[in-house]
């Protein structure tokens, strides 16, 4: 028995959870979020990936094969996910732009273009081929970002490098937050006599403000200006799980940082409770329902022995792709490891099947057969699901 | 200790404050499980910059592997206390309790020498920073009372630290009367610092010696049937997680299966519907910056939940922001200029919320916002008293905590 208990318990702080938590918090339930650590979001680009099979990310989803868990939810689910996610995105002043109906593409740290879906704001003016005039701006012994990969690929790319007297990604970001930084290297900049037609940063500019720091910067140059995501630290990322943290606050969410939870507390087919490890008396949290978000194996959801995978907390049955010595190809770098479809298989009100559990509801990353490389259907699939899932518990609950 | 199992995401490199402003100190990746490594039992420690870590902890809160990088710097900490010559500033403040003692014996003078001219040219001397002024010493601090006065429903000891003894009483008592309103017989038992200063300033030995005073007392308490309360999030940290951790104290375990933070004790009694306080208007909008002790202890935020229950309070709750005085950490002239750039931050973060006031658990924090804000800092515990019209008579710290500073701070 816990101290208090919820409505709702979501386990797991990425896209899917807290986009669960803060839907079901604004429906007027009282609703706790439990993650091990920060999630794998604040390690991506902040890009949301929906499908990119095709053009149209629609119709890649509609070619997914049959057993695909975003066949689960409706098409109007998916636009009611991205609408609120942008309209939310927004408010917390980290603009995100793109649609449903159209992939496009965005340059990367090593000159290749990602396709992805929906972009926040300061990657909007990023070339869509390698025909794009740019002007790369990079800082001296950033460790993390070598323009030279960009000047190879791309024709008519050129670079300059700025001492910002820091090396980090992070280091720099914050100093971007500085007037005095930004006069300085904007007095700087403008001398660089740059005569292509849009500037391109690495992530760094800037942390909270990044948008008004990257509209000065354009207004100065009078120019485009955008920035190309790097390897984590990943300031995109951070952004985009700062905001997401913001409005599961907002609306009321509560969330226990560090609480990775270990087991769970049952009767007859409810779940009743999280346990976590303590240094004191046990650690619990009740709740009327549990929704699972826990990722993959990076997120944390699965974990591999010699013979099976293992899903971490409920120990749901996993769909493992054949016996161990199938789960990889030879090729490294193939997107078509059986592996990646390893996980939760799901029905379509979202729960676990060959489950006993009626309360225990399933979203994101940690879904069997998704192959999110493979399909390029990353935080996209997670917003989807999350509102599919969010919206069974409250079906149920009626 | 787990530094194996880093995968060098660098999740713990953006969550901390430190690195967010101190290009010195490498960060909690390089100074944690990447310094590790290289840490052999043979050779003298060379990386003085571990003692740049504030411990605030929160890059052992975001570490999705389960590291807990600040573990292992104030383990390193520890071994840099032992090979290296102290500075003044860290022998002084990892005896602060023998010096506040001192302090509070001598309250008129040691106070006015603290905020005289002369005072702080000798404290700077010492590496000793005075952007904000040092806490005011109380003449008079909490008087012992190990036992019990009446027959109430529960009986608790009240493990009320260094902060609330030496600097606010005032706000002891208060609590003290706010558990003995809702029927607690609170006790005061023999009671020594909790060892976090010392600690924290490299002295392990000092810390397992006040650590082991403090379990040998308690635990007669827990015997007896006594829970244990604190209300300063560092020394509940401390009790509960430093006991039983690098400081290996037999019976720590006891300790902390029987020691709440004051605020989940009055919650847990009013959810087992043990107690029903009558909460009062309370107008006001208030600021309630969690201090990183209190995100750490894994018990959410039970001060907040008791807020949301005082009518016509609006709390507005800020977690993401360290204040950066960490205890006597920004009190070293080595780290003035990180304290003062993390403080401004987050009370950048406050004044955006539009809150007449601040509210924090922790002394330290309350100290470095009220100071370098001008706002009034309370104790939750205090708007708690409030609203059950629990008379407090607080100290006067409007001249101090409140006044204008008198040194232009340090630019950032």
């Amino acid at each position: 028995m816990s101290l208090v208990e919820y409505d709702v318990i979501i386990i797991g702080a990425g896209v899917a959870g807290l986009t669960a938590g803060t839907l079901l918090a604004e429906r007027g339930k009282k609703v706790a979020l439990v993650t091990a650590g920060e999630p794998t979001v604040c390690l991506s680009t902040g890009c949301i990936d929906l499908c990119s099979g095709a053009d149209n990310p629609e119709e890649a989803i509609d070619a997914l094969p049959a057993q695909h868990p975003f066949h689960l939810v409706t098409r109007q689910q998916i636009h009611q996910a991205v609408d609120d996610f942008k309209r939310k995105m927004a408010g917390a002043g980290l603009a995100y732009v793109g649609q449903t109906s159209r992939n496009r593409l965005v340059l990367s740290a090593i000159g290749t273009f990602k396709t992805t879906c929906l972009i926040p704001e300061s990657m909007q003016a990023s070339p869509q081929s390698e025909e794009g005039k740019i002007h790369v701006v990079t800082f001296a012994c950033l460790k993390d970002f070598y323009p030279g990969y960009i000047i190879s690929r791309l024709k008519n790319a050129s670079f300059s490098t700025y001492d910002a007297g820091i090396s980090t990604t992070m280091g720099i970001a914050s100093l971007f937050e500085d007037e005095n930084f930004l006069e300085s290297f904007l007095l700087w900049v403008e001398k660089q006599n740059i005569r292509e037609d849009k500037i391109a940063f690495p992530a760094v500019l800037g942390l909270e403000s990044s948008a008004a720091i990257r509209e000065k910067i354009e207004y100065r140059m009078e120019r485009p200006v955008f920035e190309i995501p790097t390897i984590p630290p990943s300031m995109p990322g951070r952004r985009l799980f700062n905001c997401l943290k913001d409005s599961f606050h907002r609306a009321g969410g509560v969330i226990y940082w560090d609480w990775q939870a270990t087991g769970a507390e049952k009767s007859g087919r409810l779940i009743e409770a999280v346990i976590t490890e303590s240094h004191g008396r046990p650690n619990s949290l009740n709740a009327q329902a549990f929704i699972l978000a826990t990722g993959s194996f990076v997120g944390g959801g699965l974990r591999a022995d010699h013979s099976k995978i293992i899903e971490n907390i409920f120990d749901l049955p996993v769909y493992t792709p054949g016996k161990r010595e199938e789960w990889f190809e030879q090729d490294y770098f193939s997107l078509n490891h059986p592996i990646g479809r390893a996980g939760i298989v799901v029905d379509g009100s979202f729960r676990a099947v060959e489950s006993r559990w009626d309360n225990l509801y399933v979203c994101g990353n940690i879904l069997a057969h998704i192959e999110v490389l493979k399909n390029g259907c990353g935080h996209g699939f997670a917003l989807a699901t999350a509102r599919a899932a969010a919206e069974s518990l409250l079906e149920a609950g009626r | 200790m787990k530094f194996e199992h880093c995968i060098r995401c660098t999740i713990c490199v953006e969550n901390c404050p430190v690195f967010r402003v101190n290009p010195d100190f490498p960060g909690p990746k390089q100074a944690g499980p990447d310094a590790q490594r290289f840490r052999s039992e043979k050779d003298k420690t060379v990386d003085h910059w571990v003692m740049l870590c504030s411990q605030c902890k929160r890059c052992d809160m975001a570490c999705p592997s389960g590291v807990e990088p600040a573990e292992i710097i104030l383990r390193a900490q520890q071994r840099y206390g032992i090979e290296h010559p102290r500075t003044a500033a860290h022998l002084l403040f990892a005896n602060n309790y023998y010096l506040s003692q001192l302090g509070s014996l001598t309250a008129p003078l040691a106070n006015r020498f603290a905020a005289a001219g002369i005072g702080k040219k000798i404290l700077q001397r010492m590496g000793i920073t005075t952007y904000i002024p040092f806490p005011e010493f109380s003449f008079r601090t909490m008087k012992k009372k190990p036992k019990p006065a009446g027959k109430g429903r529960k009986k608790v000891a009240f493990f009320y630290g260094c902060f609330i003894n030496f600097y606010r009483p005032d706000i002891g008592a208060g609590i003290i009367r706010l558990l003995e309103s809702l029927n607690i017989d609170v006790v005061l038992p023999p009671q020594w610092c909790c060892g976090l200063p010392a600690l924290g300033n490299g002295n392990l030995a000092l810390a397992r010696y006040f650590a082991g005073k403090n379990v040998d007392s308690l635990s007669d308490y827990v015997d007896a049937g006594y829970d244990i309360i604190y209300s300063c999030t560092s020394c509940g940290l401390c009790l509960l997680n430093d006991y039983q951790g690098i400081m290996d104290i037999p019976r720590a375990k006891k300790i902390a299966e029987n020691t709440y933070d004051l605020h989940e004790y009055i919650l847990r009694l009013i959810i087992e519907k043990n107690i029903r306080p009558e909460f009062r208007d309370v107008s006001r909008s208030v600021a309630y910056h969690i201090p990183c002790h209190l995100r750490a202890m894994k018990i959410g935020y039970p001060a907040a939940d008791l807020m949301k229950m005082i009518p016509g309070l609006e709390c507005h709750i800020l977690d993401d922001a360290c204040c950066g005085l960490s205890g006597s950490y920004g009190f070293k002239k080595t780290n003035e200029t990180t304290a003062v750039q993390l403080g401004k931050r987050a009370v950048s973060l406050i004044r955006k919320t539009g809150a007449s006031s601040i509210v924090s658990d922790c002394g330290s924090c309350r100290m470095q916002l009220g100071g370098l804000s001008g706002m009034d800092a309370f104790d939750p515990a205090e708007i708690i008293c409030e609203s059950l019209a629990i008379d407090v008579k607080r100290k006067n710290t409007k001249n101090r905590e409140g006044r204008k500073i008198a040194r232009p701070l340090p630019s950032v």
